[in-house]
Formats: structure tokens, sequence, C-alpha cells
């Protein structure tokens, strides 16, 4: 059956509110292992001890399957403890549509990022950076910079600032905020002191 | 930050979200800005064991897409143990599930770093190379890292972890699928007997001159030992 709209926030937000009830130890701890179990013996998936797989038809499996755990398990809400499901056309309508190549950053220092194959000569886009570790404000800058100096790295992914003029940043207070936005500018900082202003982060 | 930036929202482990994430990426598309849908499925958590982490990492990886309209998923299957991406068996789901999504989609896929060792020690550099292998060799399109010492401990890590996954990226590209699942038999084997004793390391003031922003020599020669190391492994840096 055709599937009446492309699903976005605004169609799952709708779901959510009226979704299967479930609560999370039943999705946690039988729902998610028992189902994962039974897809995995429905497709026979064996990676025999391959970092990656040599056999392409054993990966199109392994695909089947995360397809039908999506399409036969669906999204537990934490807020609602309801189950958005999705219909197979809806899964596919996304699958067919992706962005096929986007750009981060501008000017000289913008990269593009395109789609790559398995055992692809050309290679990944590198975003260098602490990947939310935690640094101190007074080395904030000077850490960061320490990436975007390397030719190697093409975009930043940031640290997370342990203080912030000396608060710790916790969740849900003003200092969180704070952190969160002076991160973005030290790092923004970062990248011009480094002489690519127009770095992605 | 601007739309060209990547704009985060995570999903909970596993196949799970919250609302307020929701309304994030409603945020993010009415800005028109790039969004990066990030999730860490766990070895040995609700899903259990290597298959079916990698069924829910697939899973994930299509849902990003799905519900949050992801201009990419930004991957990192995690071990229970450890805390690491790095290990034997989170490697094997990353390039399983990057090399199931790569196959037959045309989806944007990343993957993140976080190796046991700390900067400057020649078993964080291994560590981070064998995932840079398989992230290269198995189709991804973005890395992201690296996350030194678990990503937990106050200013550990450096910019050189992030010249070595750039170069072992660029080493491991068009490489045979064989030949690098070997490589990476030897590059795990080596370090994997290691993560309850992993050395901490040193932080970026120890590693760096803070002031020019230059690493020490000692932090050079610990990379260069690595490289070394790693071309012993059957690597060739191009």
């Amino acid at each position: 059956m055709a599937y009446k709209k492309s699903i976005d926030a605004y169609e799952f937000y709708n779901r959510a509110k009226v979704g299967e009830k479930c609560t999370q130890d039943d999705w946690d701890l039988m729902h998610i292992p028992m189902k994962a179990m039974e897809i995995k013996q429905r497709y026979g998936l064996n990676f025999k001890g391959e970092f990656i797989p040599t056999d392409a038809d054993m990966a199109d499996k392994l695909f089947k399957a995360g397809f039908d755990m999506l399409l036969e398990s669906g999204i537990f809400v934490t807020d609602t403890q309801r189950i958005v499901k999705y219909t197979a056309d809806e899964i596919w309508d996304s699958i067919r549509n992706p962005m096929p190549e986007f750009q981060l950053g501008t000017g000289r220092d913008a990269v593009t990022v395109k789609k790559r194959q398995v055992g692809d000569k050309r290679g990944p886009i590198i975003q260098g950076g602490p990947t939310g570790a935690p640094v101190s404000e007074d080395v904030f800058c000077a850490l960061h910079t320490s990436y975007a100096l390397e030719k190697e790295v093409d975009t930043i992914v940031n640290g997370v600032m342990a203080t912030i003029r000396g608060l710790p940043p916790a969740p849900g207070t003003p200092a969180e905020i704070l952190a969160a936005k002076t991160e973005g500018r030290t790092i923004k900082l970062a990248t011009a002191i480094a002489g690519r202003p127009g770095m992605a982060i | 930050m601007i739309a060209s930036d990547s704009h985060e929202v995570s999903q909970l482990n596993e196949l799970k979200i919250d609302l307020d994430a929701i309304s994030v990426i409603a945020h993010y598309h009415a800005n028109s800005d790039i969004l990066m849908d990030e999730q860490m499925p766990i070895y040995g958590g609700y899903a259990g064991g290597l298959e079916e982490t990698a069924i829910v990492d697939v899973a994930t990886s299509i849902n990003a897409f799905v519900m949050s309209g992801a201009s990419w998923h930004l991957d990192g299957p995690i071990h229970i143990r450890w805390g690491s991406t790095n290990t034997r068996e989170t490697l094997a789901i990353a390039g399983w599930a990057s090399a199931a999504v790569t196959n037959n989609t045309d989806f944007l896929m990343g993957n993140q770093y976080y190796p046991c060792a700390g900067p400057c020690t020649e078993m964080c550099f291994l560590e981070l190379a064998a995932q840079a292998i398989t992230d290269s060799a198995s189709g991804r399109e973005i890395l992201s890292g690296v996350a030194s010492a678990k990503g937990v401990a106050l200013n550990k890590t450096t910019g050189m972890e992030a010249r070595m996954m750039g170069e072992v990226a660029r080493a491991a590209a068009g490489v045979d699928i064989t030949e690098v699942n070997k490589i990476l038999d030897k590059l795990v084997g080596s370090y994997e007997k290691s993560y309850g004793s992993a050395p901490s390391g040193k932080t970026f003031q120890e590693c760096y001159d803070v002031k020019t922003i230059t690493p020490t020599d000692e932090h050079v020669s610990v990379y260069e030992q690595a490289k070394k190391k790693l071309e012993g492994f059957g690597l060739v840096f191009k």
C-alpha cells in the first residue's frame, strides 16, 4: 500500500502519541534481544571471523536483517512509552531519497562528502577532534587548533568544556548553555587561528 | 554554527528516541542545516552478540534517514566491557554494517573512535589505525575522532591521533578486502590482550608545546614507531 506522505519529525511525533504501549524494560530486556536473535536465525548470519565481509551475499543478508529489525520493531519513544512503526514503503522512501552528497564548511576550507564503496580507492573525509572528550578551559582553543593545523584533517569534531568560568556545565543549568555556545565559538576561533576559518565543525 | 556545519542529534540505545530529539530534528530541518544523526550500538548490551548487534546497527543506520532525515549517520559500535570501539568484535560490527549499508543504499556514513590507550602511546596509534583501516576499506565516508583514553580523561586528546587516522585511511583505501582482513587480524592481535592495562598516555600539555601548538619530539617519535609497526603488519603508506 502506498504511503500517504514521507516520514518527518511531525509525523513521527503524531505516531509517538498513539503507538502501541510498551514498558522500557520490556523493550530493552525482552523485545530487542529476542527480535535480534530471531532475525539472525532467519538469515543464518555468521561473520566467520571476518572484519569486513568478502561474501557480498552475506552482507546483503545483514542489510535485509537490519531492514526487518526496523520494520518489525519500530522505534521506542521513552517519553510516551509507545512504539512508532513504519511501513516497508515508508522505509524504502527514505532509502531511495537520501542527500546524494553535501558540503561541509565554506570557501577554500569546504569539503564535499560523496558516496564511497567497499574497497574504494578514494579516501574518506577526516573529522578530527576530541569527539566529546573533556577539555579544560585553559587549553580548549589550543587543543582544537592542534587538529585544525593538521592537513590530514578536513573538519572538526569538538570536545566538551570541563568547566565554564569555573562552573560545571551540568545538564539543565545556565552553565550548560554558556559552555555549549562557548565551545562552538572557541572552535571557530581555533580554525581561524590555524588559517582555515571556513572549516566545518 | 552555520548550515554547513554538522548539527548533531542522537538516537538512544537500542532503537529508542526521546521527543526532545524529535523537536531538535524539526529545528535543524527548518534551518536547512546539515544533520548528523549519531548512535553507538553496544556490543554485549541489549542486543547481545556480534551478529545481533550488527543487525541493530544496520536498523539504527536506516532509521537515521527515516526518522531524522539525516544528511549522514555517525556510527560507533562500542564494547560494553572495555568502552572501546577498537576491539575485534566492535570493528567487525562496524565493518559488516558499513559494507551492508554501503552495498544497498546511497547513505553517507561515518564512525567515531574510542581507543583504550591515551595519547603519545604506541597502543593508542595502533588501536585507532585498526579502526581507520576498517572504516576506510568498508566504504565509510567520514572518520570522526579520536577520543583517546576512551574519551573520558581530561585533556588526553591531540591532533596527532587525527593525523594517523588520515594517513592510515588513505593507505587502506583500495586495498583488497581479503588482504585488509589479514592485516587487521595481525594488528588487533598485537594489542587486544592489553585492554585491562592500556597506558593512559599523556595530556595535550605534555604532548605539545602549547604556545606554538607543536608536538614534542617524543610524540613524533612514538608516531613514527607506530607507523613502522603498521608497515610490518603489511600496511603500505601512500
